[in-house]
């Protein structure tokens, strides 16, 4: 237990008795929250993959995988959380330690977030705080670091708040990623980390030990692609299956991970041979763009869309917490120790399409990257997701409409926020943008 | 039924009615579909007959959604030859849609509204907007009713039907002469600030406090309204020919507010006091129609 006397300079001093009721309580409605939606999921398609038993249990947050954390740290592996995509995981894995992220979706805590800063906050922000607020998190309160990337101004302040209790390394990364100063930094901050790692673990991060966790890294993505490559054509797994797949590679040992998605996919191969569809296969196909999404609690979207009437399938999306997680490998030259520090920081700056950047093109590789996707995936339509107080990606909306428009591909801009109050404004909002896509009455 | 005592009038309280259309022949009735329009205040029911509009009725939602539509489909049949089994297709729609228990489908008020203003006003029409008793929705559509773009408020009454209903209770103004009397200001007064109803109200308490006329704190409001409703219209593209549809399209101060901001003339109601199509069924008016059509492809012709 840290020293009470350590002055806080955001956090309240909450009594232990109501510190421990309020998780006890937020952490059994979000055990329901996690039967519920794989439920749900399986309702949807009562002929699921079985390859999804070991991703439902994999993402249970006070199952299986928390506990072989604890007992690794017991062991004296170093745990080091993340906020961003924007970590560099590969230099995690080679100093030895665990790598998790541990962005919070969970709804009842965004209210307690609300105790320190105001709901005009991103509830993305505001949720996280109030998981830590009450120890909720199991992969935050099991890191022993926090890589937190100052990607807005949501993020640049919870570090601040976090850094109460935790402790916490920012990355600042460059507003613009095409000039070459912008690499410069960037590479630095990646340096710094490196030995941030090296400190906190004592692990030394080798050039042998890089090459390793590149090589791992490279295998997972080369599998992730696979699972998006599958998610093409007619559908062999809903989007919300895809998208716990996707997220699950956030928290799990990212080699039995990288095992599992593989045979996913050789069954979902299968499938597509069997033409055994997930759903028929004139189903209107949506794509999601916007605010990251987290489970469990904010399964919102897209079981609204999964479980509409008429029914969309989500083919596939353009966000941090699904399709771009580890879309692109890291890039490598020759094995030497610079070579791959420069491929790790330019696969993490330029590689992303996060809207805090801002370019003369006006952030063009997010809208050439959503493109591709809807093109690719054959999407007939865009949701464009926002939280209240995503400032970053609300702002964006008119320039991807514009773009989309040109396509004549029909764009819906939907803003929520961490509540279940909504839902039922939310499923006219779902279910009228579907029955606008299927066009299916005709008079 | 003794009048109340004048402080427990409910002013808030609209008509409720059905109408039969007995002035053609409806002889040869080979489809005959029914649209329910569950909606948050108000519940309305279509019957229509080969497409053409039969009968309707307007009534308050009660607490639950199936009372309500049955409620509402029991005034509909009232006065005609018809009984529940001879509808050959039922639409639910509205926000209580999925509780609709004779409906063999249900679609968005969204499409619907899309479909039955085409009805009610014939294909010039493009824009929509209609203002329900809990959300707005601004819909932009194509020459058949087909839903081409829309946006909808958040999950807030500010501007909205029941929002009316409060400032009606407030100042003691019947609902359904409260466009009337908001219009009898010489000129509107700034908007209220506050669109919330919750606020508004207060706001308007304070209005009144200060001296305003209820006369004046009403056309501040409704103006606010108006303000609120012209932005999601041209949010979702303003193009011509315009309309509104909900029960506020009776309310003759939000309307003639709005077509002021927007510059812009909504195409003329019919007069539903004298047998006209009433605004307020386009919804149910849209479930019928589509009803014909699916009842149609589930035949398979």
């Amino acid at each position: 237990m840290k020293n009470v006397s350590a002055e806080k300079k955001y956090m309240p001093e909450m009594p232990q008795k109501e510190i421990e009721e309020l998780n006890s309580s937020v952490k059994a409605t979000s055990a329901k929250i996690i039967a519920d939606n794989i439920a749900r999921m399986k309702k949807t398609d009562p002929n699921r993959p079985e390859g999804m038993k070991y991703f439902d249990e994999i993402s249970n947050f006070f199952g299986q995988r928390p506990k072989e954390i604890q007992d690794a740290k017991i062991k004296g592996k170093k745990v080091i959380g993340y906020f961003c995509v924007f970590a560099p995981v590969e230099l995690i894995l080679a100093a030895d330690a665990i790598p998790v992220r541990v962005n919070s979706g969970w709804y009842d805590t965004s209210k307690l977030g609300d105790r320190i800063v105001p709901v005009e906050v991103c509830p993305v922000i505001r949720s996280t705080i109030g998981a830590k607020m009450i120890g909720l998190s199991p992969y935050l309160e099991l890191s022993d670091a926090v890589i937190s990337t100052l990607t807005c101004d949501g993020m640049t302040k919870l570090s601040e708040i976090l850094s109460d209790s935790k402790t916490i390394w920012t990355m600042t990364p460059p507003r613009v990623k095409d000039s070459p100063q912008s690499l410069q930094l960037w590479k630095e901050e990646i340096k710094t980390v490196k030995t941030q790692l090296e400190k906190i673990t004592g692990n030394k991060i080798t050039a042998k030990k890089l090459k390793e966790a590149i090589e791992t890294m490279q295998k997972a993505s080369k599998a992730f692609r696979r699972l998006q490559e599958l998610r093409k054509g007619n559908t062999v797994l809903m989007g919300r299956d895809a998208m716990l797949v996707n997220q699950a590679a956030l928290w799990d040992d990212i080699k039995r991970w990288t095992e599992k998605t593989e045979a996913l996919c050789d069954e979902l191969e299968m499938r597509i041979k069997d033409k055994a569809w997930a759903c028929p296969p004139d189903t209107p196909r949506v794509i999601v763009t916007g605010t990251p999404m987290f489970w469990p609690d904010n399964w919102k979207l897209p079981t609204l869309i999964e479980e509409a009437t008429p029914q969309g399938v989500l083919v596939g999306d353009e966000m941090c917490s699904s399709d771009r997680i580890l879309y692109d490998p890291v890039g490598i030259d020759e094995w030497t120790m610079d070579d791959m520090i420069n491929g790790i920081a330019e696969r993490y700056l330029m590689a992303s399409t996060c809207p805090c950047f801002t370019s003369k093109d006006g952030n063009e590789d997010r809208v050439n990257w959503l493109i591709n996707k809807v093109k690719e995936n054959k999407a007939q339509g865009v949701i464009y997701y926002v939280v209240r107080g995503c400032i970053l990606y609300a702002m964006e909306y008119t320039r991807v409409k514009k773009a989309l428009d040109k396509l004549g591909i029909p764009v819906y801009y939907l803003d929520t926020d961490y509540t279940r109050e909504d839902v039922g404004q939310m499923k006219t909002r779902v279910e009228a943008f579907l029955e606008m896509l299927t066009a299916r009455v005709d008079i | 039924m003794t009048e109340l005592p004048k402080e427990q009038k409910e002013f808030w309280r609209w008509q409720e009615y059905h109408r039969v259309r007995n002035d053609r022949n409806w002889k040869n009735k080979d489809v005959i579909t029914a649209g329910v329009d569950v909606g948050s205040v108000g519940s309305k029911a279509a019957i229509m007959i080969d497409g053409e509009m039969y009968a309707w009725a307007v009534t308050r939602t009660g607490s639950n959604s199936p009372d309500s539509a049955k409620k509402v489909m029991g005034m509909v049949l009232e006065d005609t030859d018809l009984k529940q089994s001879d509808i050959q297709y039922t639409v639910g729609t509205g926000y209580g849609r999925v509780n609709v228990p004779m409906a063999n489908k249900a679609i968005t008020e969204i499409a619907c509204h899309a479909k039955g203003a085409n009805y009610i006003w014939g294909p010039s029409v493009r824009t929509i907007l209609d203002v329900g008793g809990q959300d707005i929705k601004a819909i932009h559509c194509d020459e058949t009713g087909r839903v081409t773009a829309f946006l909808m408020n958040d999950k807030c009454a500010a501007g909205t039907g029941r929002g009316m209903e409060v400032f009606a209770d407030l100042l003691q103004i019947p609902i359904e002469d409260i466009g009337k009397v908001s219009l009898s200001v010489d000129e509107d007064p700034p908007p209220v600030s506050c669109t919330c109803v919750a606020f508004a109200k207060t706001e308007a308490i304070g209005l009144l406090r200060k001296g305003w006329t209820k006369e004046k704190v009403l056309a501040a409001y409704t103006r606010a309204m108006a303000i609120r409703m012209a932005n999601l219209v041209n949010r979702v593209g303003l193009e011509k020919d315009f309309v509104i549809t909900g029960g506020q399209s009776k309310n003759i101060g939000i309307v003639s507010r709005i077509e002021t901001i927007l510059g812009v003339k909504t195409l003329p109601s019919p007069n539903w006091r004298e047998g006209g199509l009433d605004p307020m069924i386009a919804g149910a008016a849209g479930a019928a129609l589509l009803g014909k059509a699916l009842y149609l492809k589930s035949k398979g012709s």
